[in-house]
């Protein structure tokens, strides 16, 4: 049944990515471009950009999600909701603030691994005294450590030079409006090798869903799993982080829906979350990009507006269960 | 040939200092069919956990068919090791087939290699034919009940068909009929395929029925292992479990049964033997807390007020004579617990020490005897006796010179209390 379903779901995911893609390149303020002007060669290039870089932050968040949920065995897991995105906002600012991405483009991403890697560490050492927190005091603990994480970017952004505020401020709510080339093919290879990471470790991620113990039993390194898996899971947040900053909730829409299409095998979900994050976020960037046109809404509000009943809804779900 | 699962002289525990078990060697030989006894926190899981390679020894070694489970790979070892535990907490729901494909997948060279290739799909569709959950395999984990959950776990560690089985509680949640078709599983697995069993399991008479061999730990140790009916006798299961066992056999089909005895049919309140407990310092916790539970109506004194006993005495709702902490028995607290204990027939004298302190206690005693009550004293008072010139010893010795009887664990007791309120 799983099967066959995954396979229409794959190929009607496959069809979609050409024509949201198009979709994505013709729709705007300013409408279908024309490229017989200048202007229109350089809306639709912007708009690749950004399309661009929406398929790999949402591909990027979707599967982070995806890994973060399986690893810490908590339905409302997601890079945003436990302050990793936040942490890696702050390593990421930090960085920019002390000029190191002219030094090199894998800079920033770098700096927002760091930071989100600490945030992490630090969410999940608060949370539980000892062994495996529980769901809530995980979420609890993240949606705390990224208050003060944010407050403390704050500080950083009121004391920055006044220059570059609105662009911080834009990128704190999320912005995909691609400011360097090159950091856009950083964060696409970063993704990559942590999509394709986290694919290859998909059976073992499937029995750690299982608990520990019982993936040790069959025959999986946990240890090595759970922190291979985490590291990628924070690469992912934090290449997605660098080049579009904060997004919150995509990493709990698309793996919790994806899941409940195809299933929960992870060599099946991983690609389906990301093609799915990918997809959906193109699409949000292109309904904030319009809605209110001529002026733009940060994607990261779209999002919100969308993930944040849906979060709402797992949590309540979670009182009985826990996943779709 | 290498045994398939060695210990030898492991101490192992979660704490430094702390070891659940201590120094234990011991050998399954391939093929066997072995039950692990005793009672909770005897260490029977930290036995499981070793053998499973979840943990590992402080000191000694855990081989698993001749291989150092400290070295084995951890594909190998699922391999070798087919692991039913008490639960599987399916947080993302997995059908129950994907779940046992899974577990079958440790023999696949390649995790990636697909599932429902012949061979593992034919010993995935065989374990859940066998145990009856065909008809549930596309239910997801979090939709079954216990039991249905349990028969998924053990379907998981029999379509291995790794050489060595090893079941935790793995029946505790099953009614009669699938408890004995998943014993009968197990058993035609070690009969057939000669794959060698070691489960643990509260269900005594279970155990007795399959397994060819019994270990039984308590704290820690290995106090007995051998055959059922060497294992299974009620002084050996008395002093482990602490309670009166009743063990039976029925010669036509070989069977032994045990059973914890009732100690005294349940009394309307208020019409229980009256006794009294000299205790002091904790060594009465237990003893009191036995008599109430077999409707003993227990009083108890002198005691210090705070001390361990006092506090148990208080939460059950037992009569106390106390004494301020850290003093000596008073005349008058003396005079209140004789007033006290001046309709009981029996006086129970716990594992207490005597000092100057509390010697006076046994004035208590002494008047019960004299009006023609019984003393039960704990054995080994001169181990005991802080008092200048070993009075307590004498005094006690003269105790058990006009009658007194003394007694060895809290079973025997209860034992001897019994014989004596149905003589009276």
């Amino acid at each position: 049944m799983t099967l066959q379903r995954s396979t229409w779901f794959f190929a009607i995911l496959t069809g979609l990515i050409p024509v949201v893609f198009v979709f994505c390149l013709l729709t705007g303020s300013a409408g279908i471009p024309d490229l017989n002007t200048v202007t229109g060669h350089a809306i639709l290039r912007m708009r690749l950009y950004r399309t661009l870089a929406a398929l790999i932050v949402g591909s990027g968040l979707a599967g982070s999600g995806s890994v973060l949920q399986a690893l810490l065995r908590n339905p409302l897991a997601e890079p945003y909701v436990l302050g990793i995105s936040s942490g890696g906002a702050l390593g990421a600012a930090i960085a920019i603030l002390l000029g190191l991405g002219m030094v090199s483009i894998f800079a920033i991403p770098v700096a927002a691994f760091v930071g989100a890697t600490l945030t992490l560490t630090l969410v999940y050492l608060l949370a539980g005294e000892q062994g495996i927190p529980s769901v809530h005091q995980l979420i609890l603990s993240g949606v705390i450590v990224g208050a003060v994480v944010s407050s403390v970017l704050m500080f950083l952004i009121s004391i920055a030079p006044t220059r570059g505020i609105h662009n911080i401020m834009w990128w704190m709510l999320g912005d995909l409006t691609v400011s360097s080339r090159p950091l856009l093919w950083a964060a696409a290879v970063l993704t990559g090798i942590g999509l394709l990471a986290i694919w290859y470790m998909a059976p073992s991620i499937n029995a750690m869903t299982l608990g520990r113990d019982m993936a040790h039993h069959l025959g999986v390194r946990t240890g090595r799993t759970l922190l291979m898996g985490l590291a990628m899971a924070t690469l992912m947040a934090a290449a997605a982080v660098s080049l579009a900053g904060i997004i919150g909730f995509v990493g709990l829409v698309v793996p919790h829906t994806v899941r409940r299409i195809i299933g929960p095998d992870h060599r099946r979900l991983i690609p389906g979350a990301a093609l799915s994050g990918g997809l959906f976020l193109a699409l949000c960037d292109t309904v904030a990009r319009t809605i209110m046109a001529p002026r733009e809404l940060p994607v990261g509000v779209m999002t919100a507006l969308l993930g944040g009943p849906f979060f709402l809804a797992v949590l309540r779900r979670n009182r009985g269960q826990g996943f779709f | 040939m290498t045994a398939a699962l060695e210990l030898s002289q492991v101490t192992a525990g979660y704490h430094i200092g702390e070891p659940v078990l201590k120094n234990i060697t011991l050998r399954l030989e391939r093929g066997e069919m072995v039950g692990i006894l005793g009672p909770n926190g005897a260490g029977k899981t930290t036995l499981f956990r070793l053998a499973t390679g979840l943990m590992q020894p402080a000191r000694g070694e855990v081989r698993i068919f001749g291989e150092a489970c400290r070295k084995l790979m951890p594909k190998r070892r699922a391999q070798l090791i087919g692991v039913a535990p008490q639960s599987l907490d399916g947080l993302i729901p997995f059908s129950v087939q994907e779940l046992v494909a899974m577990s079958r997948s440790v023999w696949r060279s390649h995790p990636w290699q697909p599932s429902h290739a012949g061979n593992d799909q034919r010993a995935v569709d065989r374990a859940l034919a066998l145990t009856d959950m065909s008809d549930l395999r596309h239910r997801p984990l979090d939709a079954l009940s216990g039991g249905e959950r349990q028969r998924a776990i053990v379907a998981m560690a029999i379509t291995r068909e790794s050489p060595l089985l090893l079941l935790d509680e793995a029946t505790s949640h099953l009614d009669m009929n699938h408890r004995l078709e998943i014993m009968q599983i197990v058993e035609r697995l070690n009969r057939e395929k000669g794959i060698t069993v070691l489960m643990i399991s509260h269900d005594i008479n279970l155990s007795a029925d399959f397994c060819h061999r019994i270990l039984l730990l308590d704290h820690g140790a290995l106090v007995a292992d051998g055959t059922p009916s060497a294992v299974l006798r009620s002084e050996l299961l008395e002093a482990v479990y602490h309670c009166d066992i009743a063990v039976s056999r029925d010669p036509q089909r070989g069977v032994i049964t045990v059973n914890p005895a009732r100690r005294l049919p349940s009394l309307p309140p208020e019409t229980g033997v009256r006794c009294h407990v000299i205790g002091g310092g904790g060594s009465a916790g237990e003893l009191l807390r036995r008599l109430t539970l077999s409707d003993y109506r227990v009083s108890c004194g002198v005691l210090n007020s705070g001390d361990t006993d006092e506090l148990t005495a208080t939460a059950l709702d037992i009569a106390t004579t106390t004494e301020k902490p850290f003093s000596s028995v008073s005349a008058g607290s003396l005079a209140a617990a004789r007033r006290m204990a001046a309709d009981c027939r029996i006086c129970i004298i716990a594992g207490t020490p005597f000092g100057p302190g509390n010697l006076a206690n046994l004035v208590i005693a002494e008047d019960i005897q004299q009006r023609g009550g019984h003393v039960l004293i704990m054995q080994g008072i001169e181990r005991r006796d802080y008092t200048p010139a070993k009075q307590a010893t004498k005094r006690v010795q003269s105790l058990l010179d006009k009658g007194a009887q003394a007694w060895k664990h809290t079973a025997q007791l209860m034992q001897q209390l019994a014989f004596i309120t149905v003589s009276q």
